[in-house]
């Protein structure tokens, strides 16, 4: 059962031993996070499941180094994330680390295009070769023709695709995306799925978090939190891999 | 600090200005006017120095004035009254002997007499009897018509020639020249008039009136008067010298015995400066309270909208964070969102001031004549500084904000709605 022993692709990209979060409420303190090993390697689809209090949006804090664990290991690259500073830790983000959010996070005043280049800026990458990775992003997700809209110009879908880009825009070593299709139907749900599923199948490495069964049924991998524990980590052996031509092309040329 | 990151940041900032255009306003209100006042003080300020340095240039900086008075006027007053007056002879045997300076000339002066011209009747002229080489110094340049010549010196002429506000008000039409007037139930010719050359500060130049001393002593009487020596060294480089040979050549032509006190005055332009200096001090002390009182204002609008900046923006700052913003990029964006709306105050302030002060200088001397020093235009230095000064507030202003911002938790801030 335990994935984490096996060995894939060499060292893993992230590799967390015994970790746990606990946060002081009043006088109370709540274990978000008890105790939790992970291994995660290159191109691996990693699902993670649970009820809400499962500590799964925690884990996900810890793993895209918005937040760090109280006890425990977290080796991020060979890097010892639980060692970094505030500055470290957003170079990290920055450089290795794409999010898409429920809510798609986007700069509301700001173009699509502008949304998608600003992690590059905080990169210091000069104008031009923004300019032209952030179109490159752009196309990959199908938006090539909403680059000067603004978010408000764009339907859920589409927002979340922008997120999309923003996230592979510095060509990051991990995806992590927190309930992508929370706040979109099931059909364009379903789409921005095929399109993780495009990006898993491009090389890249991915992390859902989702309390959907329909969404985590897309990961290779399905890791089940209880109680701030892992309860189940184990290969999805029913993969959804969609190879239906008309949903893909209805993502890249909407 | 990336330069991508700044431009970035300055864009944030106006587009973030753009979006509430009206609370920046107001916000910079306080900058506005804290910047007003000191765009005003340096406009009063530098008017002050330019009439100074306008004074300087007609009393002459290479010039000294031996006088029983003293200009600067900080000694003890009854003591400089109970000198003995410097007599003609003593001033002409000063002008004989000096060497070192250029010019040395005798000036006897009276004050509050009348002169009249056809019906006409006015007061309150100073007349000066000296010789023809006042025509070589600053003070003695002609608008129109000539100075007396040496011969006319020499024999004492009854000419004169008048101070520029003297002419306005004797000539209200018509050519003075060859015009008599009377002084003391004599009748003087008319020569010249002398260039204006009184600031608005300093007019009193303007309503004096020179003749031959000779001419003078035989209106006025020969004695009773303590008569001064105007002396131009010739460069500012010599003033060292003929002060001191001056000063030597007085004590001895005086008698003074060696550890006395001088009991004259060796005057300067420089005494003026202390006149100026009263002036811009009170120019200051008006200004600098009222000053700091509304930079205090306008440091704490602006800080109270960075603060409400801020809480606006905490989702925008969380996204940011996400992607990769360090805490010294967010502190740098409001920093500079502060400074730049305070710097929009400051060019806000600069505008409406170069239009006030335009109005002031060009109508406001109609009515007061001592205000005719201030400049129309204000100095250009005056937009750098209040350039730098409203970043600088601007930047202090915007801190406790910026940092506060910029220690949000990314995953507090995240969760925000806005």
């Amino acid at each position: 059962m335990d994935l984490n022993e096996e060995n894939k692709n060499g060292k893993p990209i992230i590799d967390i031993e015994h970790i746990a979060k606990i946060y002081q409420m009043g006088s109370e303190f709540v274990h978000a996070i008890r105790d939790i090993t992970l291994k995660i390697y290159k191109n691996d689809y990693l699902a993670i499941m649970g009820p809400s209090g499962s500590g799964k949006s925690t884990l996900m804090n810890i793993i895209g180094c918005l937040d760090t664990p109280t006890k425990g290991k977290y080796l991020f690259k060979d890097m010892d994330v639980s060692e970094m500073t505030d500055n470290d830790l957003a170079s990290i983000r920055n450089k290795e680390i794409g999010f898409v959010f429920q809510t798609f996070n986007l700069l509301a005043r700001s173009s699509s295009l502008k949304n998608v280049e600003l992690p590059l800026i905080y990169a210091g990458v000069g104008k031009s070769e923004r300019d032209d990775r952030a179109m490159k992003a752009m196309e990959n997700v199908g938006l090539a023709d909403r680059v000067n809209h603004k978010p408000n110009e764009l339907s859920g879908g589409q927002r979340q695709r922008v997120a999309i880009a923003r996230a592979l825009v510095t060509e990051p070593s991990i995806i992590l995306a927190d309930e992508p299709t929370g706040n979109l139907d099931s059909k364009t749900g379903l789409e921005i799925m095929n399109l993780f599923n495009e990006l898993w199948k491009a090389g890249n490495t991915i992390i859902v978090v989702t309390h959907e069964e329909e969404v985590a049924r897309f990961a290779k991998r399905i890791i089940k939190l209880r109680d701030g524990l892992i309860e189940n980590d184990s290969f999805n052996h029913h993969q959804r891999i969609t190879n239906d031509t008309s949903t893909t092309s209805s993502v890249t040329n909407q | 600090m990336k330069l991508s990151e700044i431009s970035e940041n300055i864009k944030i900032a106006f587009e973030a200005m753009s979006v509430n255009k009206l609370r920046s306003l107001l916000a910079s209100l306080g900058v506005v006017i804290g910047i007003s006042f000191v765009i005003l003080m340096g406009w009063v300020l530098s008017g002050l120095d330019q009439a100074l340095e306008d004074t300087f240039n007609i009393i002459g900086t290479d010039m000294l004035y031996i006088d029983k008075w003293d200009w600067a006027g900080g000694r003890n007053w009854k003591k400089v009254r109970q000198r003995k007056n410097i007599t003609y002879n003593q001033a002409t045997e000063f002008c004989e002997k000096i060497k070192n300076a250029e010019l040395a000339i005798p000036n006897a002066r009276e004050f509050g007499y009348r002169i009249k011209y056809k019906n006409e009747e006015f007061q309150g002229m100073t007349f000066i009897g000296t010789k023809w080489e006042h025509s070589l110094t600053p003070a003695g340049a002609t608008f129109i018509g000539r100075h007396f010549t040496q011969f006319e010196d020499d024999i004492g002429s009854n000419v004169i020639v008048l101070g520029y506000k003297v002419n306005q008000a004797l000539m209200v039409e018509g050519d003075p020249l060859g015009q008599y007037v009377k002084i003391e139930g004599r009748k003087f010719l008319v020569i010249g008039v002398i260039k204006k050359q009184g600031t608005m500060l300093f007019d009193f130049v303007d309503n004096q009136c020179f003749m031959p001393i000779k001419s003078f002593q035989s209106v006025f009487g020969k004695s009773g008067r303590s008569v001064s020596i105007a002396i131009k060294a010739g460069s500012i480089n010599n003033l060292d010298e003929v002060r001191a040979e001056s000063e030597g050549l007085m004590r001895q032509i005086r008698n003074i015995k060696p550890g006395e006190e001088n009991d004259f005055s060796i005057n300067e332009t420089k005494a003026f400066e202390s006149t100026v200096e009263v002036l811009r001090l009170s120019v200051w002390s008006v200004g600098i309270g009222m000053t700091v009182l509304s930079f205090l204002v306008g440091i704490i609008g602006i800080m109270n909208i960075m603060f409400v900046s801020v809480t606006e923006r905490t989702k925008e700052i969380g996204i940011r964070k996400a992607v990769g913003a360090k805490k010294r990029t967010i502190w740098m964006q409001f920093i500079i969102e502060a400074a730049i709306l305070s710097f929009v105050g400051a060019i806000i302030a600069f505008i409406g001031c170069s239009a006030l002060v335009y109005l002031v200088a060009t109508f406001l001397p109609k009515f007061v004549p001592e205000t005719a020093f201030l400049s129309p235009v204000l100095p250009y230095e005056l937009l750098l500084i209040a350039s730098f000064v409203s970043i600088f507030v601007g930047m202090l202003a915007g801190l406790i904000p910026a940092v506060r911002g910029a220690n949000l938790d990314p995953v507090e801030a995240l969760r925000r709605e806005n």
